[in-house]
C-alpha cells in the first residue's frame, strides 16, 4: 500500500506544481480571467501605448502546403503602421503567427492560446483551411480578419474576411468577377460554351452549382459542369476526363474549360487536355504563384491558362501595389523576395484591421471597435472598394484575370468590381 | 475500343507504383509477418532526400535517385527491421498494427524536422513544403509524345513504366535464380523451417525489409513528379495498393505485383466509366477503398480457428487481485485533484486545455473497448465521432434538447459501428484494421458528403449544454461535469471487464474456438463490442463537439482516427484510465512542448509517433511500463509460496503409479521454478524403482512437509524437488546453471532406491548392470560432460536439497536422468550427439516439459513415445532450438548448446523434420533440394536413387503425396548425413508401405552415423528400429529402457494414459 500513497503524492505534487505554475504566470501577464472582451480593468490587449495582435496560419501541413508567408505580409502592413506611428499613437504589438497544420484541434488550440493566454485584442490575419476556433473568437468578441474562404466569415459579428466574404450562400450574390472576365477575353460570352470541372466532394458540387449559375448568368452556355475528379488522390491519367470534355459541346470542344480545382489537378488535366489538342481557354482560380514560374514542368503547364485574382495583380503598377512591394521587401529584411498570394493576404488582413481601428479612435475597445466596423468603407485598395459590414456577407465583387505567358503573368483582365447577381 | 486501350495503357502508370508499394508490402509481411502501415511513410520521405539533394543540394538527378534507392531507403529498411521490426515480430498483432501506424506518423515529421533544423544551420537545403511540378528522374517538364489519335504519353510514364518493368525482371531474376532469393522464398513459405536448415530467417527478414524499402524508394522517387511532397498523398496512395498486397493474399510478390497493375487499369476504367454513379458525391473519388473493402472480405483466408492457440491473448495483469484502493485509490485522488484544480488553481486557457484532454480522453475509451479488451484494431473510430456529433448536431438545430441530441448521436455511431462490424468481423488482424480503415475513408468520401447531413463547410453548432442550473459554457464548469462522465465510463468500463460478458469477450479473443464450443457467440461478442466502442466514440464524440461547440465533416478524419489510435495504444489500452492520460497528454504536451523545448510542430508529431516504437517492449503500453516491470520483478524474487494445490496423497507405492506427476493443475500453483526440480527427480526414475519418486514431482512442489510421507527413497527426492522452488536459489537454475540438480544429488537417492535405480540405469543399453546404472548416475557427474553442471550454481541447490535431507546425496536425481542416454554414452565411453538435461519447457502461461532428460548417441536411434499432447513435439522443438528451454541443458557433441537457436543447432548438425513434412511446398522438388544439397551432384545422387523425385523436379512439392514429400525430406538427408536427426511422427498419415520406406531410408541414416531421435505415437513399427525406446507422458519420462525391455503392457500404459491419469 505504500507504492501507491507515493505515486499518489507525487502525481498530486505535479499537478498542483502545474496548475501553480499556470495561475502564476497567467496572473503576471494581467487581466483576470473570464471577462472576455475587456471591462472594467482594462480592454484586453490594449495598453495605452500598445495593441496586441496575433495570427493563427498553416506554417505546415500533413499535405506540405504552407501558407507562411501569409505572416511575413502581415508582418509587413504592422511594421508600416508602426513606422507610421500606430494607431493612434498605439505600436501594434504582433505576436506572430501560430501554426495550425491545418488541423481542426490545433486550430481551436491556437484560438485560445492567443486569447486566454496571450490576450491579444484581436487575430489578423487567419488564414487556413480550417477555422474551428471561430465559434470561440466570436464568442469572447475577439476581431479576428482573414481569408473568407470559409463559412464562418460570412455571418460571424467579430469576423472579417480581407476581401469580403468568399462562401455565397443561397439568398446572397455571386462574385461575378470570373465569368465576366472570361467573357472579356474570349470577345463576348453570346454563343460560347464553357466547361466547369470540379472535385467529387461536397465542396465541388456546391463550387459546381454557384458557377453554373455565375456563368449562365454572363450570358454563356454551360456545356459540362461536373464534380467528377477524385477528391483525395490527384489522378495520374486524365484522359478520361479529357475525353468527355472535348466531347461536351455537342460533340465538339468548348470555347473554356474551366477548373475549380487546386493546383495539382489543374496541372495535370490542363497538361492533357494541350496534349490531346485542346485550343480554346484554359481558366482556374489558384494558380497566381510565382512559385510556379520557378519550375519549367509547372511554367509549361500552366502556359496560356488566364488565372482569377481577387486582389490586384502584382504587375500592376497603382501606388498601393508599389507600396505594398516595398513593405514587403523592408519586412523581409530589405531582401527581395518572390511575391505571393499569402502575403497580399497576410498584408490585407492586417489592412483591414489597422484601417478600422484607426478609425475607432482613440479609445479603442472591443465596442468602439465594432462599432466602427459598422459603417466602414473605403476605396482603392489592393482588393477594390471595401465596405463593412456588407463583407461580412458578399465578396467585394472584384477582380482581374492574368495570363501566363511564356514564363511571366500578363494581366489579361485589369482589376476591377463587377456587379454581383443574385444566387438563389 | 480505343477509349479502353487509353484507359488500360494509362491506368498502368499508377498500376506500376502500385505495383512496387505491393511487392515491398508482401516482401516485409512475409519477412516478419508485420504489415507495414508506414511504407508509404517511406516513400515519401524517399521522395523528400530525392528532393533535397537534387533540387536542394543540386546534385543530378540519376545519381540522387541511385543513393537513395540503393543506399539510403536499403539502411533505413535495415534499421528499422534491427530497431523494431524484429522485436515486434514477437509481440501480439495490435502493438504491430500500431507501432507501424506511429512510425506512419513519425517517419514524415522526422524528414521535416531534419529538414528545417539543416536549414537552422545554414545547409543548402529546399525548404520541405509540398510543391507541384517538382522533378523526377527523368526531364522536366516530362516530354510527352503521340502514339496515335489520342494515345500519348510523357517522359515519366515511360521511365516510371520501364524502371518498373526492370525491376520485376531483376525482382524474378532474384527471386527465382539466386541463392538468396531461393531461401528468401523458402523463408516466406515456412519461416521456422528456413531455421531448422541453419538459414538464419533474422538475417532474411533484414534483407527482405531492405529490399522493400528500396522499392518504396524508388516509388517514392518515381512518384514525385505525380504526388509531389505530400505524407498524406503518399500514405493514401499506399492504402490503395494495399489492395494490391491483399490480392497477392500478402504471399506472392507476382499476384501482388500483377494485382497493383490490375488495379491501376480498373481504377481508371471505372474512372472513365462510372457516369452512373455521378448522383453519389464522393463516389469515384472513393473507388479505391471500395476496391480495397471488397478485395479484403473476398480474398482474405478464413482465418483458422482450430488450432491456433491464442490470436491475442491479454498480457497478464499486473494489479490482479489487488484491492480497490491500489486498483483506483491513485485514479480517484487525481481525479477529485483534477476537479478541485479547475476551480482553483489553472487559469482559463489551461482549463480549457483539460477539458479538451478529458474530452479527447472519453473518445479514446472507446479503444480500450474494442482494442484493449476485444483485440480488435479499429481505425474507424474518428468516424463514429464525426457520425455521432454531425447527427447530434443536425438534431439540435431542430431542436432538440442536448441531453437527447447525445443519445441519438451516441446511438447513432453505434449503428454506424454494428453497420461497419458486421461484414468486417470475420476479418481478423490486420485485415480488419484494413477494413475498418478503408469504411473510414469511404465514410469521409461519401456518407459525410451528403449535405443535409454535413451542412456543408460551416458544419452544425453544437451549443454547450445547459442542465437546470449548471451552465456548462464556462470552461471550468465544463471540465468538472467531464471528469465526473469520464470516472463513471471509467467506472463502468471496470465493471464491464469483470462481468460475465466481460469474460466472454476476453475468452473470445484469447481463443475463439474454445469460447464457441462453451456457447460464447463469437460474432455476436464481437459485434456487441464493436457496437458499444463505437458508441462510446460516439457519446464522446458529442461532448467534444460540444467543447468545441461546433462540428463540421472535416474536424475528425480517418487519418485523425490512425494518430489517435498511435497515441492510446501508446499509453495503453488495457485500463480505462490510461486513455484518459493519453487524452490529457495528447491535448497538453504539444503546448509543453512549444513552450519549453521547440517551436518545431514536428517534434511532438515524432514523439507521438514513436511513442508506439516502444510498445516492442512495453505491449501494455507507458502508463502500465513501470508498475508492470516492478510487478514482474516482485513476482520473480518473491518466495513462492505454498502452492495452491493441497499435497497429494503420496504415490511412493507402485513404480508404475506415479502419483508423482499431479497432472498439470497442481504445476501452475507450483510457480514456474518448481518444476525443473520436479522434473529432476522425476526422471532419475529412468529404472522402475526410480519412477514412482520421479512421478512425484508433485510432492516437491508441496514443500517441504511432502517429504514426511515420502518412502524412504522418495523422501530424498521430494526434499529436493520442493526447496529448490521454494527458495530464491531455484533462479540460478533457469541459467545454464540449471544443471543444479545434476550437482550431488544423484547419490543421496542411489541409496535408499539404489537398486531398483541402478537396475534401471545399467539396463537401458542392456549393459553392465547395476553398478555401470549408479555409476551413471554418478559417472557422468563426475565426466566432462557433468562438470558444467556442477557450475556455481549447482551448489546452493545442492546444499539446499541436501540438507533438509541431512543425507549427502538425497538428490538423487540425475542418477535418474541418466537413465537411457546417459547410461548408453558411459558405457560406451563416447560422447553424446544430442542431449538434454533437466528440460523445462512450455508455451505462454504453460509448462509441457517438466525435466525431460534424453540423450542419443551417434548410430542410435532413441524412439521417444508416447499419447498426444504428452509433450513429445514440444521435446522436438526445444532440441531444435525452436523453442527456449525455460530450465535444463542442451548439448550437442558435448558442447553446452543451450543457448543457440535453431539456426546454430542446425549449423552444429541437429536437424528437426518436423511434424508434417518438412518441406516447402510452394517450392519446387529441385528448389527444396537445392536449399539443404548446394552441390548439383548430390541432388543428381538423390535423383538416381529416388527416379519418382526426378520425373517431376520442377513440380511444385506441395503437390507430391504424403510419402512422397516425406521422402523428399529425408532424401537429401542420405547425400550428407546430419550429426543428429530429430524426426517428429515421421510416419504420420502415411501408408504403411511408405511407413516402410521411411523407416529403411531412417536406418540406411543411421548406419551412417546419424544420432535419431525419432518420436512416434504409434509404437508398432518403430520398435523394430529403436535401440533405446522412452515414453513420455505428461511431460515427464515415465519409462526409458532398451527396446530389449520395452514390456507390452507398458506399451498399454503409455498410450492408454494409465499410468498417467494417477491424480485426483
Amino acid at each position: 500500500m505504500l507504492r501507491p500513497i507515493r505515486i499518489l503524492a507525487a502525481a498530486a505534487a505535479a499537478l498542483a506544481l502545474v496548475s501553480a505554475c499556470n495561475s502564476a504566470s497567467g496572473s503576471s501577464s494581467g487581466g483576470g480571467s473570464g471577462a472576455p472582451g475587456g471591462g472594467a480593468g482594462g480592454v484586453r490587449g490594449v495598453t495605452p501605448t500598445t495593441v496586441k495582435v496575433g495570427g493563427i496560419v498553416s506554417m505546415t501541413s500533413a499535405g506540405g502546403y504552407s501558407k507562411k508567408d501569409t505572416d511575413l505580409g502581415a508582418r509587413a502592413r504592422y511594421l508600416r503602421a508602426n513606422a507610421e506611428g500606430g494607431v493612434h499613437g498605439r505600436k501594434i504589438e504582433y505576436l506572430g503567427a501560430e501554426d495550425d497544420g491545418q488541423d481542426p484541434g490545433k486550430n481551436m488550440a491556437a484560438a485560445r492560446k492567443l486569447v486566454q493566454q496571450d490576450k491579444v485584442f484581436a487575430v489578423a490575419p487567419m488564414s487556413s483551411v480550417t477555422f474551428s476556433g471561430a465559434d470561440f473568437l466570436e464568442q469572447e468578441k475577439v476581431p479576428t480578419f482573414g481569408w473568407g474562404t470559409l463559412p464562418s466569415f460570412c455571418g460571424p459579428k467579430y469576423i472579417y474576411g480581407f476581401n469580403g466574404c468568399l462562401v455565397p450562400s443561397p439568398g446572397g450574390t455571386l462574385n461575378q468577377t470570373w465569368p465576366e472576365g472570361i467573357a472579356t477575353v474570349l470577345g463576348g460570352a453570346r454563343g460560347k460554351s464553357v466547361a466547369v470541372i470540379a472535385n467529387d466532394s461536397d465542396a465541388g458540387k456546391f463550387g459546381i452549382r454557384t458557377f453554373r449559375t455565375g456563368f449562365a448568368a454572363a450570358g454563356f452556355d454551360v456545356a459540362y459542369a461536373k464534380a467528377s475528379v477524385p477528391a483525395t488522390a490527384v489522378p495520374s491519367d486524365w484522359s478520361a476526363y479529357v475525353k468527355d470534355i472535348l466531347a461536351s459541346n455537342g460533340g465538339r470542344a468548348p470555347d473554356a474549360v474551366v477548373s475549380v480545382m487546386q493546383t495539382p489537378n489543374n496541372i495535370g488535366l490542363f497538361t492533357a487536355l494541350k496534349r490531346a489538342g485542346y485550343q480554346g481557354l484554359l481558366s482556374d482560380p489558384t494558380d497566381y504563384d510565382p512559385g510556379l514560374l520557378a519550375k519549367d514542368a509547372t511554367r509549361q503547364a500552366l502556359d496560356g491558362v488566364h488565372v482569377l485574382l481577387q486582389f490586384e495583380p502584382f504587375e500592376s503598377t497603382s501606388p498601393a501595389m508599389e507600396r505594398f512591394k516595398a513593405d514587403i521587401k523592408a519586412a523581409n529584411g530589405g531582401r527581395d523576395v518572390p511575391l505571393n498570394m499569402h502575403m497580399l493576404t497576410g498584408y490585407m488582413s492586417a489592412d483591414l484591421f489597422v484601417s478600422i481601428a484607426q478609425k475607432a479612435g482613440k479609445d479603442l475597445t472591443v465596442e468602439s471597435f465594432q462599432a466602427a466596423a459598422q459603417s466602414f468603407s473605403d476605396t482603392g485598395t489592393l482588393v477594390g472598394d471595401r465596405s463593412e459590414p456588407k463583407g461580412q456577407k458578399d465578396s467585394f465583387g472584384c477582380g482581374a484575370l492574368v495570363q501566363l505567358r511564356n514564363g511571366r503573368y500578363e494581366v489579361s483582365v485589369p482589376f476591377m468590381c463587377h456587379p454581383p447577381i443574385p444566387f438563389q | 475500343m480505343g477509349d479502353l486501350l487509353v484507359f488500360c495503357l494509362s491506368g498502368l502508370v499508377s498500376g506500376a507504383l502500385y505495383a512496387l508499394l505491393a511487392t515491398g508490402l508482401v516482401l516485409s509481411y512475409s519477412a516478419s509477418g508485420l504489415f507495414n502501415f508506414a511504407h508509404g511513410a517511406t516513400a515519401y520521405l524517399c521522395a523528400l532526400t530525392f528532393y533535397e539533394l537534387h533540387s536542394g543540394l543540386g546534385w543530378p538527378a540519376v545519381p540522387a535517385a541511385l543513393l537513395v534507392v540503393a543506399v539510403l531507403a536499403p539502411g533505413l529498411g535495415w534499421g528499422l527491421d534491427r530497431l523494431m521490426f524484429r522485436k515486434l515480430a514477437r509481440v501480439g498483432e495490435t502493438a504491430q498494427i500500431v507501432a507501424t501506424i506511429g512510425l506512419l506518423v513519425a517517419l514524415p515529421a522526422l524528414g521535416l524536422w531534419a529538414v528545417e533544423l539543416l536549414a537552422a544551420a545554414r545547409a543548402p537545403v529546399e525548404p520541405a513544403e509540398n510543391q507541384f511540378g517538382l522533378p523526377g528522374v527523368g526531364p522536366s517538364p516530362a516530354k510527352a509524345w503521340q502514339l496515335a489519335d489520342g494515345v500519348g504519353i510523357d517522359s515519366d510514364q515511360l521511365i516510371t513504366w520501364v524502371v518498373t518493368a526492370v525491376v520485376a525482371a531483376a525482382l524474378w531474376v532474384l527471386l527465382r535464380h539466386t541463392r538468396l532469393g531461393l531461401r528468401l522464398r523458402a523463408s516466406v513459405d515456412n519461416r521456422s523451417l528456413t531455421e531448422l536448415r541453419g538459414i538464419s530467417a533474422d538475417r532474411l527478414s533484414s534483407v527482405a525489409w531492405m529490399i522493400a524499402s528500396a522499392l518504396a524508394g524508388l516509388a517514392g522517387v518515381l512518384a514525385t513528379p505525380l504526388l509531389g511532397l505530400s505524407a498524406h498523398d503518399f500514405t493514401l496512395f499506399l492504402f490503395v495498393s494495399a489492395t494490391a498486397a491483399v490480392i497477392g493474399r500478402f504471399a506472392s510478390v507476382p499476384l501482388a505485383f500483377a494485382g497493383g497493375l490490375g488495379l491501376g487499369v480498373l481504377q481508371n476504367l471505372v474512372a472513365g466509366y462510372a457516369s452512373f454513379a455521378e448522383d453519389i458525391t464522393g463516389f469515384r473519388t472513393a473507388v479505391p477503398f471500395l476496391i480495397l473493402f471488397a478485395g479484403l472480405l473476398v480474398l482474405t483466408r478464413r482465418q483458422r480457428t482450430a488450432g491456433t492457440a491464442a490470436s491475442d491473448t491479454a498480457p497478464p495483469d499486473h494489479l490482479a487481485g489487488a484491492s480497490w484502493a491500489r486498483r483506483w485509490g491513485v485514479w480517484a485522488a487525481a481525479a477529485v485533484l483534477l476537479g478541485i484544480a479547475f476551480h482553483t488553481v489553472t487559469t482559463p486557457f489551461w482549463s480549457g486545455l483539460l477539458a479538451q484532454g478529458l474530452a479527447v480522453g472519453l473518445v479514446f475509451m472507446s479503444f480500450t473497448v474494442v482494442t484493449g479488451l476485444g483485440a480488435m484494431v479499429s481505425l474507424a473510430q474518428a468516424t463514429f465521432v464525426t457520425g455521432a456529433a454531425l447527427v447530434a448536431g443536425l438534431l439540435m438545430s431542430r431542436g432538440w434538447p442536448f441531453a437527447a441530441a447525445l443519445v441519438a448521436g451516441a446511438a447513432a455511431a453505434a449503428v454506424l459501428g454494428a453497420l461497419v462490424a458486421l461484414p468486417a468481423l470475420r476479418l481478423g488482424g490486420r485485415a480488419l484494421a484494413l477494413a475498418t480503415l478503408a469504411l473510414a475513408f469511404l465514410a469521409d468520401q461519401v456518407l459525410f458528403q451528403l449535405r443535409w447531413l454535413r451542412n456543408g463547410d460551416s458544419g452544425w453548432a453544437v451549443p454547450r449544454p445547459v442542465i437546470g442550473p449548471v451552465d456548462l459554457s464556462d470552461d471550468r464548469a465544463f471540465g468538472l461535469a467531464l471528469v465526473v462522465v469520464v470516472s463513471l465510463v471509467a467506472a463502468g468500463l471496470a465493471a464491464l471487464r469483470n462481468s460475465p460478458a466481460g469474460r466472454a469477450v476476453l475468452a473470445v479473443r484469447s481463443a475463439p474456438a474454445a469460447a464457441m464450443a462453451s456457447g460464447v457467440s463469437v460474432l455476436r461478442t464481437k459485434l456487441l463490442l464493436f457496437t458499444l466502442s463505437a458508441g462510446l466514440a460516439g457519446f464522446g464524440g458529442v461532448l467534444y463537439a460540444s467543447f468545441n461547440t461546433r462540428i463540421t465533416a472535416t474536424d475528425f478524419t480517418a487519418m485523425t482516427g490512425l494518430v489517435w489510435l498511435a497515441v492510446v495504444v501508446a499509453a495503453g489500452v488495457r485500463r480505462p484510465q490510461y486513455a484518459v492520460v493519453a487524452g490529457l497528454v495528447f491535448a497538453v504536451l504539444p503546448q509543453l512542448m512549444s513552450d519549453y523545448v521547440t517551436e518545431s510542430a514536428h517534434l511532438p508529431v515524432v514523439l507521438f509517433g514513436l511513442a508506439g516504437l516502444a510498445l516492442a517492449n512495453d505491449p501494455d503500453g507507458y502508463c502500465a511500463a513501470i508498475p508492470v516491470r516492478r510487478a514482474r520483478r516482485a513476482a520473480a524474487t518473491a518466495p513462492a509460496g505454498p502452492s495452491p494445490t493441497p499435497p497429494l496423497p503420496e504415490p511412493v507405492t507402485t513404480p508404475r503409479t506415479p502419483p508423482a506427476r499431479t497432472g498439470p493443475g497442481a504445476e501452475p500453483g507450483t510457480g514456474p521454478r518448481a518444476q525443473p526440480g520436479t522434473g529432476l527427480g522425476a526422471q532419475p526414475g529412468g529404472g522402475p524403482g526410480a519412477e514412482p519418486r520421479t512421478g512425484t514431482g508433485a510432492q516437491p512442489r508441496t514443500g517441504p512437509e511432502a517429504q514426511p510421507r515420502g518412502g524412504p527413497g522418495a523422501q530424498p527426492r521430494t526434499g529436493t524437488g520442493a526447496q529448490p522452488r521454494t527458495g530464491p536459489e531455484a533462479q540460478p537454475r533457469r541459467g545454464p546453471g540449471a544443471q543444479p540438480r545434476t550437482g550431488t544429488g544423484a547419490q543421496p537417492q542411489g541409496e535408499p532406491g539404489a537398486q531398483p535405480r541402478t537396475g534401471t540405469g545399467a539396463q537401458p543399453r542392456g549393459g553392465s548392470g547395476a553398478e555401470p546404472g549408479t555409476g551413471l548416475g554418478a559417472e557422468p557427474r563426475g565426466g566432462p560432460g557433468a562438470q558444467p553442471r556442477g557450475g556455481p550454481e549447482a551448489q546452493p541447490r545442492t546444499g539446499a536439497g541436501a540438507q533438509p535431507r541431512g543425507g549427502p546425496g538425497a538428490e538423487t536425481p540425475d542418477s535418474g536422468r541418466g537413465g537411457v542416454g546417459n547410461g548408453s554414452a558411459q558405457r560406451d565411453g563416447g560422447p553424446t550427439a544430442l542431449e538434454l538435461c533437466g528440460i523445462r519447457a512450455g508455451y505462454d502461461g504453460g509448462v509441457v516439459l517438466h525435466g525431460v532428460d534424453l540423450a542419443v548417441r551417434p548410430g542410435e536411434v532413441l524412439a521417444l513415445l508416447g499419447p498426444n499432447g504428452a509433450g513429445k513435439t514440444t521435446a522436438c522443438r526445444v532440441a531444435a532450438g525452436l523453442l527456449p528451454a525455460q530450465a535444463g541443458t542442451v548439448r550437442i557433441g558435448g558442447r553446452d548448446a543451450t543457448r543457440d537457436g535453431a539456426v546454430g543447432r542446425s549449423r552444429a548438425g541437429v536437424l528437426l523434420a518436423p511434424e508434417g513434412r518438412g518441406i516447402f511446398p510452394a517450392l519446387s522438388i529441385e528448389e527444396n533440394l537445392a536449399l539443404f544439397l548446394t552441390d548439383a551432384q548430390a541432388r543428381a545422387a538423390v535423383y538416381d536413387r529416388f527416379p519418382r523425385l526426378a520425373e517431376r523436379r520442377t513440380v511444385a512439392a506441395g503437390s507430391l503425396s504424403g510419402g512422397e514429400q516425406q521422402m523428399l525430406a529425408l532424401a537429401p538427408l542420405l547425400q550428407r548425413p546430419p550429426g543428429v536427426l530429430i524426426a517428429d511422427e515421421p510416419s504420420l498419415g502415411l501408408a504403411p508401405r511408405v511407413v516402410d520406406e521411411v523407416y529403411a531410408l531412417l536406418g540406411e541414416l543411421r548406419a551412417a552415423g546419424t544420432a535419431l531421435l525419432l518420436v512416434e505415437e504409434k509404437a508398432a513399427e518403430i520398435l523394430g528400429l529403436a535401440d533405446t525406446v522412452a515414453f513420455l507422458s505428461q511431460g515427464r519420462l515415465s519409462w526409458c529402457g532398451p527396446r530389449a525391455e520395452v514390456e507390452p503392457d507398458r506399451l498399454t500404459e503409455a498410450y492408454l494414459g494409465i499410468a498417467t491419469g494417477g491424480n485426483p
